[in-house]
Formats: C-alpha cells, structure tokens, sequence
C-alpha cells in the first residue's frame, strides 16, 4: 500500500494517478491484459446454479404466463386439486330473479295471486299445461276472463307483454322468458317439464301479434 | 490555478492536472451545491414525514402537508434534486478525470442545470399544491416532465462528450456505471412523459409500467452512479487494486440485463398476473450475482469504516448497504416472507435507505475527494467533516433499526386479527422515534457539509499541496 | 470495452427488451381483460365509479391517502387480509380496469380500504360518522380539519352539521370535497368473485 506520506484528509490524497489506475485495468495497447472477462471459479458456478433455480422458479411459479392466474401455486394446485368449480348456470335461480324482479308485483312470491284479480299460478293448469300457449302469454300479454282451478277471473287487469310489442312490452330475451317459465313450471310444487330458449326463440319469430291474447283466441292454436 | 501546488509536494504537480477539474469547475460546484439544498430540503421533508409517524398530529393542519403530500415531495426532492444533481456532477466529473480530456460543453451543462432545478421545484409545487400521481419513486406531475425531460437529456451530453472525447478507448468500470447512469435518466424520464403522464395505460398496466419505471431508476440509475465513485475512489485512495477485476464486466452486464427484470418483483401478491411478479423474483434471483461481484470487488471497502479516509469510510457505508439492500430486495418477495414484510415499514425502509444509506454515501466520498480537486483548496475544517460521517453513518443506522423495528412490530400485530389500528400505532412510536432522530442527526451533517462547501467555493488561492492527481 | 457504439447498443438492447417484457406484454395482457358479464344476474362487472364517488376517487389521491391505505387484497392464505375481514378473494386486474393509476398502495399504515363500503354497512357506519371520523381523526390518523368550515349558526344548525359541540353558536359543516370522498369510501367493494379470482382449493394439506 502506497500511501501519499503527506496525506491530509483534509484533501484526500490519492494514492495513485488517474494514468495510474486505469493502466492497471485498461490496456493502453490493442490487446487487453485484463483478458478473461468470463466468470472464474466460483462466480460463474454460482452464477449457472442461480440461473438454473430462477428458470425452475418462473416454472413453477409464473403460471405459464397467463393473464388469468393469479395464484403462483396454480401449477401445484392443478394437478391434485380443482380449481373452484366456475358458476354453472343454473336456469331456475336465473327465472326465480326474472319472476323476482316482475311477476311477483301480481302473482305474489307464493304464486297464489290475488283473489278474484290475479289468478295463481301454484297448480295451475295453464302455468303447467302447453308451453305453446304459455309462451305466447308471457311473451304478448293476456287479457279477457280466464278461469283457473275452478275459479274465474273477470281478467279487468290485463297481463301485460313481456316480448316486444308496438310501444312496449318489457323487451325480456327469450333467456329470459324461457327462465322464468321454468322457474314458474317447478316452483310451488308444479311438476312441468322445462322450457327451452329455443322454443321461445322459435314462436317469437313465427307469430306477429300487436295486442294481447285472450283464452278464447289461445285455444284455437295448436 | 490547478498548478500552482505548494513545492513541497512529492509528486510533480503538473504531473497528473486532469483537464477536467478546471474546465468544469463552475459547472460542478454549481451541480453540487444545489444537490446538497435539495438534500437539505429533501431530509427535512423526510423528516416531517417520519415525525407525523409517530406524532400524526404534527402539520395536520395544512392540507399542503397531509403525510401522503410529504412522501411524494420527499421522494422527489432527494430523487430528482439530490441524486440527480448529485449524480450530474458525480458522472461529469468520473467521466472527465478517466477520460483525461477537457469538459465540453460546460455552458450547455450549466443551463441544462438550471433547467433541471426549476423543474423539480415546479414538480414540489405542484405536488404540495395535490397533483400527486401516485406512482411511487415516479412522482412527477405531467406540468413539470416535460422540463425535466429536456434538461436531462442536455445535461447528460456533457457525459457522451467526456465518453467520446476519451483519449484511452478501453474503458474502466467507473465509465460503464456513469455512463450507464447518463443514459438512463433521460430514457426513463422519456418513459414516464408518455407512458405514465400523457397516455396512461388503464388499470394496473399503468402500476405495472410505473413499478418498471421507479424501481429502473432505483437499480440502474441510482446504484449505478454510487458504484461509479466507488470503483474509482478505492483503488485511487488506496493504491491497493481490485480484488478479481476481471469479474468487473460480467457485474456490470448482469445489473443491465437482469436489472430492468427486477423490478416487479414488488407486486408480489397483488392484482396482477402472477408472472408478472415471478419474472421480478427469477430476475433478482440471478441479480444475486451482481451483488457478490461487487463484495468481491468492493467489499474490502468495508474494512475502510475506521479508517481515517474520509472518502473510505463512507465509501464503506455505501458498499454495505448496497449489498444488505441488494439480497432485501429479493427477500422481502420471496412467499414465507411477504405475509410478513410487504406493506410494513421493512419494505417502505428500502428506497429511503437505497438514498440515504447507499447513494448519499458514495456521493460525500466522491465529493470529499473531487472538491478540493476542482478549487484547488483543501477542506476548511477537518472536524466538520469527521462529524458529518459520524452523524451520517449513526443516522443511517438509526433509520434502519428503526424502520426495521417498526415493521416487523407491525407484521406480528397484523396477523392478530383482534388488535384494531389505533391499538397497533401506539406500540411502534419507540422504534419511529430513532427514525425521527436519525434523519435529524442527517440533516445537521448536511449543514456541516455545506458549511464546508461554503469555504470551497469562496474565492481563494489555491493551497493543495501535493498537485491535484 | 472500448467500442462505445457496441457498449450503448448493448445497453440500449437489454433494458429495452425489458421494457417490451415487461411493460409491453402486461399492458398487452391486461388491456384486454373486458368486465365480467354474469348471465345470472345480468350484470356487468365491476362496477364504475360514478358521479360523487368519481370526484372524491380525486380528492383520496390528492390527499394522498394511499400512502397509509392499500387498496389490494391478497388472497387468503397470504398473510392476514381475509382474517382481518378486508376481502375472502384476492383482488384482480379486473377489478382495477376501469381505473387510472389505481391507488393501490404500499403501506398500511391503517386498514386496507378495498371492502369499505360493505364493511362500514356491516359496522353500522353513515355518512355523518365517517366525516365525524375525518374530522376528528383517530389514534393513529390524523384529523383533516380543512376538508370542514366552521361556521356560525345563523338560525337554525344546518341538517349537514357533524354532531359535533362546535363552541356556543358554531356548527362544522363538511366541504363537497368531505362528502365526495366519504361517498368514494362508501362505494369501494369488491365482492363479486371473478373465475380467475376464486381461491384454489387445495385437496390435500401441504400439496405445494
């Protein structure tokens, strides 16, 4: 160590020039002195293990760089375990919020209705008979005396549409409607078979109607 | 002037006169001063921040100073006033003594300077005045980017000219760093303008672009200007040579490769994809490598704590915390540890540190040995300078402790589900104190600092004895 | 190194691969992720900040709360979120996408915020006793007095006045910045679970 025998660290001596220091590490000629700039011994040893570990990390841990894993395990998790099964969906519940978020203003959450205004729909025989029809109620609106379980309604209120008609209607998609029938065909202990979106697709498109229907009217399709 | 040395000197002065040291004088003292007032003002915000720690109640009053406000001035004027002017002259300075020629364009530096300051003071304005931008260590309001951007990149020219300019084409490890550190600035700053302020991604692709952006200048802007002094102030005060050079190279291309890489490493756990965090992990997984480079290369610095150098002994500092802080980065995201450590005060320490511990040291290294070299003049007051390391090296220390302390404090209480809040703040107040405290001893080694500066720049004959190599 | 040209491309290239890595491909990644569409309740998801909430969105940046608030919640089994009641999913880029610069955060110096407002539904807690807390402050936060005016009763006290004893003949009267921000905390939830956000359920302990 060649330390500056007139050292005041007042202004730092140096212990060596600038020429100095850089003719140690920077060869002034075209060949280098300071060759070898590869990783000796341990370094580079060093240097493959971590690179090795951090492939295996981002193997295991980048969940094959999707942009839907969240959880860096995932990988661990898939092959013993199942992901939480994603929401099947579930018709009733869908047509049980639709009835939920309209029908029941008038045919009441129990499905009774109200006597001598609104007809119930718990054991009914249109709620659970041809689907045709229903169809065609829900999706156009129903007017004029209906009788149900023995009993009849004067019908003074009209069921208005829930399809789409010239100035209104409640415009539901046929998922909707197909829900909601469902929803009424096995709620309260009716036992009807479920109606398919496209059933309700198909009388959309076939029957072009601008008023309500009546039971009369009803009758005559098939 | 330069060569006026006293004639006992044992070595010719005329000798080693590096062009350098008169032709940017004005520029470098200009440089620093303003980097030791926005170090200043940068610690004292610090320092309110870490009082309403513990004292919530301290400036509550103001809206100027609610403690989110603080944090983001704080951050701005020790990054962007301190480092970055500091890092100026640092690299201007580096560049110029191993280059061997004249500084060019000092002119262009000065104004670009200028510039540069006025920019950063819009930036505390506005952020005082709420525009904050919430991208952490990027807290640059859009009104003050453009500005920032411009005199960057003019103040960076000074170093391509000391690059190109350089009359030995092999380069030493100092150049890479401070070029490397010239380079990055503008480019990041460029990043910042159009990715976070004027077209922001949406949703967390912006906290994503902004991770990459602040943690980038963290890693390959601001280490990189510590280590530029500190290849050169060993073996320069010493004599000694580097242990291992030749591993020099593969460090510094490690940090620029795997670097950029790293920085997501912070959003471990979050709402993010989870490679995006896992390429930060695997990046500084390998950036280890770096890191053990550098102990082999600098870690005998270290051993210069005691020593009577001054330029050493924070040399030492610096070396020491950059390497504690290289293996925090990774193990603050590593999974056993991040229910632990993430959003506490360990993990808040790191930038604060990565300032105060790491740059700030090898900055007054570089700067107790390039002043007296610039005017010609010894350092008035050796005491002050004695001091200055003295509260500087204890304040660091109490800040970590402190932080430490108060973070892993809080992480126990935290997975106790029953302990509200305002039960947890109480208990952490003994460890912010030392924080407080440390940043306080901080500031006073400042004011020694420029007081000693003061005398520099005062006009005098030269005196140095010895010549100026 | 001596060939500079070489050393600056070198440079130039490995921190703008990084850029397109990382940057690039995640805001690729992620500006494609479109809200959630449940069929079952025929909604979107998340929902948009809107009116009031929107502006106090800008007075809880500007304030800078999310220095001490986090806004993310990690999923159950890392750390303490889900214990501590703030979330039972982690949070997703999903929920964020209608944002900019979501004020995620990096430090919780108080609680994170993400669930606020079921959680203050849950707690009992109004309007009127959160700008109370706001303008009083709590052991470990400070009171944000300027964002309320202290003004003299002129007849009666004003419906808006915090119940709070002001001094004789005075009354605190929240700012529409108090309110906006209020309503932005009231309106944070992030309860619906996303697929990619459901927890994993492991079969066996210890799988990992």
């Amino acid at each position: 160590m060649s330390q500056n025998p007139s050292n005041n660290p007042r202004q730092e001596a140096a212990a060596q020039t600038d020429d100095a220091l850089l003719s140690k590490y920077v060869p002034a000629g075209e060949k280098g002195a300071v060759r070898g700039s590869g990783l000796p011994g341990a370094i580079s040893v060093l240097f493959s293990f971590l690179l090795c570990f951090a492939g295996i990390y981002l193997d295991r841990y980048a969940g094959d760089f999707s942009a839907k894993v969240y959880n860096e395990n995932s990988r661990a998790y898939a092959a013993s375990a199942v992901p939480a099964a994603p929401k099947a969906f579930d018709m009733v519940a869908y047509g049980k919020k639709q009835f939920m978020s309209a029908c029941v203003n008038c045919h009441q959450a129990t499905g009774l209705g109200v006597p001598g205004v609104y007809p119930p729909l718990a054991g009914s025989d249109i709620a659970q008979g041809d689907e045709q029809h229903l169809i065609r109620i829900v999706l156009f609106g129903l007017t004029g005396p209906v009788t149900v379980k023995g009993v009849t309604f004067p019908g003074v209120v009209q069921m208005p549409a829930f399809g789409e008609v010239p100035g209104g209607g409640y415009k539901w998609t046929d998922k909707q409607i197909a829900a909601v029938l469902t929803f009424v065909r096995q709620e309260w202990g009716n036992k009807a078979p479920a109606v398919a979106e496209a059933t309700v697709t198909q009388i959309r498109k076939s029957v072009n109607r601008d008023k309500p229907w009546t039971i009369p009217e009803l009758m005559k399709v098939k | 002037m330069t060569a006026t040395a006293s004639t006992a000197s044992p070595v010719p002065a005329t000798a080693d006169v590096r062009p350098v040291d008169t032709t940017a004088r004005g520029a470098l003292l200009l440089q620093l001063t303003f980097a030791l007032l926005w170090l200043l003002a940068g610690g004292t915000f610090a320092l309110i921040h870490s009082i309403q720690l513990h004292t919530p109640l301290f400036f509550a009053d103001f809206s100027w100073f609610t403690f989110g406000r603080v944090q983001a001035v704080m951050e701005t004027s020790l990054l962007y006033g301190w480092v970055a002017n500091a890092g100026f002259a640092a690299s201007l300075w580096l560049l110029g003594r191993l280059g061997g020629a004249p500084a060019r364009g000092v002119g262009l530096t000065v104004v670009a300077t200028v510039f540069w300051n006025i920019g950063v003071a819009l930036a505390v304005i506005l952020l005082i005045a709420g525009n904050l931008t919430g991208n952490a260590l990027v807290q640059l309001p859009l009104g003050s980017l453009p500005l920032l951007l411009i005199s960057s990149a003019i103040a960076a020219s000074s170093a391509v000219y000391a690059w190109a300019d350089r009359r030995n084409r092999e380069t030493y490890a100092t150049q890479w760093y401070a070029a490397l550190a010239s380079f990055v600035l503008p480019w990041f700053l460029s990043v910042a303008l159009t990715m976070l302020a004027l077209a922001p991604d949406h949703g967390v692709a912006e906290t994503v672009a902004a991770t990459w952006t602040g943690q980038g200048l963290l890693l390959l802007w601001l280490a990189p200007l510590a280590l530029a002094a500190l290849y050169y102030l060993y073996p320069k005060a010493t004599g000694r040579e580097v242990p291992c050079y030749s591993l020099a190279k593969a460090g510094f291309w490690l940090l620029v490769v795997f670097g950029p890489w790293a920085g997501t490493r912070e959003l471990v756990g979050g709402p993010f994809p989870a490679w995006i965090p896992a390429l930060g992990v695997a990046a500084s997984i390998v950036l280890l490598v770096h890191y053990a480079i550098i102990a082999v290369n600098l870690g005998p610095v270290i051993g210069q704590f005691f020593g009577r150098s001054n330029a050493l002994r924070f040399g030492a500092l610096s070396v020491f915390f950059y390497l504690v802080l290289g293996v925090a980065g990774l193990v603050c995201s590593l999974f056993p540890l991040v229910p632990w450590l993430q959003f506490t005060y360990v993990s808040e320490a790191r930038t604060l540190l990565m300032i105060l511990g790491v740059f700030a040291p090898a900055m007054f290294a570089a700067i107790y040995f390039l002043v007296p070299r610039a005017t010609g003049k010894p350092w008035a007051a050796q005491g002050l300078i004695t001091q200055h390391f003295r509260f500087w090296a204890l304040g660091v220390l109490l800040i970590a402790v402190g932080f430490v302390g108060a973070g892993l404090q809080q992480s126990t209480l935290f997975f106790a589900p029953n302990i509200q809040f305002t039960q947890i703040d109480p208990t952490l107040k003994v460890w912010l104190l030392l924080t407080s405290a440390g940043l306080g001893l901080q500031l006073i080694g400042t004011v020694f600092l420029l007081v000693n500066l003061g005398y520099q720049i005062a006009p005098g004959a030269s005196t140095l004895e010895g010549g100026n190599s | 190194m001596k060939n500079g040209a070489l050393f600056f491309l070198g440079v130039f290239g490995a921190i703008a691969l990084s850029w397109g890595g990382v940057v690039l491909a995640s805001s690729h990644q992620i500006s494609k992720i479109q809200p959630y569409y449940d069929t079952l309740e025929s909604q979107f998801y998340p929902y948009k900040q809107a009116g009031i909430a929107a502006e106090g969105e800008q007075v809880y940046k500007s304030m800078g709360c999310a220095a001490c608030h986090t806004q993310e919640v990690r999923r159950p089994g890392l750390g303490y979120d889900d214990l501590r009641g703030w979330g039972k999913r982690q949070s997703v880029a999903r929920d964020y996408i209608y944002e900019s610069t979501p004020p995620l955060g990096e430090l919780r110096r108080g609680p994170d915020l993400t669930n606020f407002g079921p959680r203050a539904v849950k707690l009992g807690l109004d309007e009127t006793h959160l700008l109370t807390q706001l303008y009083l402050g709590s052991a470990g936060m400070p009171p944000y007095r300027f964002l309320f005016e202290r003004q003299k009763v002129i007849g009666e006290p004003l419906s808006t006045a915090l119940p709070i004893n002001a001094g004789p003949g005075y009354q605190i009267i929240p700012s529409y910045h108090a309110k906006a921000l209020v309503a932005y905390l009231l309106s944070l939830k992030q309860d619906y679970v996303y697929p990619e956000a459901q927890p994993l359920e492991p079969a066996k302990e210890g799988t990992n």
